[in-house]
């Protein structure tokens, strides 16, 4: 049961991976909104 | 959006607690077998990505729009890995089994190497990035493709540990309903998770272009 504990562990471990590559390109899409937002008239 | 997420986690949530609680243990090699509820969803969703992949690159070859080029590397990207999740669990289902973690026969062989020619479709683009780097990340989108046929074929009319196909067989699956019903539900769950990440990594993509034009053409 051990191997299948493990396969389904490193399944999670994998999607958990990329969700942070998401994660993280969607806080790159913030800073970056942030920077092309025009600055506010003075 | 959030529908197909629901739907995609609702739908693992059962599967994969029919996969570990409910479904029989297989007679020969015990509890290791219920990786196939993931080895085998993993490798059909992989297949997808890689349809994805190529009628993409296609098209952006053809067309050269880039909304086809941003939906191929996304796509690209989920291949690797939903490739490298069926590597990592065929290796889990084989130690047990085969009693190694890995041999050189032709499906696994073949199989590896199609985790290489997707992980060099994203290192083409990360080092080439641009048109001339889309093009060519498609040229290999397209022909990579190829190399699914090999896998298929090399289980059939070669002598491999790997067992032959039990599912996509002509005179129909040799799987028992009571592991079929669980297997497709996961098969469900997968692919609509697919979609989803499909979709949100795609709509990144659009942003980030955008983003990126709107910086380059104010400086």
């Amino acid at each position: 049961m051990a191997f299948v504990i493990a396969a389904y562990l490193i399944a999670i471990v994998l999607f958990g991976a990329y969700a942070l590559t998401l994660a993280a390109r969607q806080r790159l899409i913030a800073e970056l909104s942030d920077a092309a937002r025009p600055s506010p008239d003075p | 959006m959030r529908l197909l997420l629901t739907l995609s986690l609702t739908l693992m949530l059962i599967g994969l607690t029919w996969a570990l609680a409910v479904a029989p243990t297989e007679a020969i090699q015990g509890p290791p077998q219920r990786i196939m509820y993931l080895h085998v969803p993993a490798v059909i969703t992989a297949y997808a990505a890689l349809a994805v992949v190529c009628v993409a690159s296609v098209l952006f070859l053809w067309r050269r729009d880039p909304r086809w080029d941003r939906l191929a590397l996304a796509a690209a990207e989920l291949a690797v890995l939903f490739i490298t999740m069926t590597l990592v669990t065929g290796a889990l289902w084989g130690r047990p089994v085969w009693g190694t973690w890995w041999t050189w026969d032709a499906r696994l062989t073949t199989t590896l190497i199609l985790w290489f020619i997707y992980v060099g479709y994203l290192v083409v683009r990360a080092w080439a990035p641009g048109e001339r780097g889309a093009r060519a990340a498609a040229v290999i989108g397209v022909i990579g493709i190829l190399d699914v046929p090999l896998i298929h074929w090399s289980a059939i009319l070669l002598r491999t540990l790997h067992p032959q196909p039990t599912v996509f067989r002509p005179e129909g699956p040799a799987l028992p309903v009571s592991m079929l019903i669980p297997l497709a539900i996961n098969a469900a769950a997968f692919l609509t998770l697919f979609l989803t990440l499909l979709t949100l990594r795609v709509r990144q993509e659009r942003t980030l272009t955008r983003l990126v034009e709107i910086l380059e053409g104010g400086a």
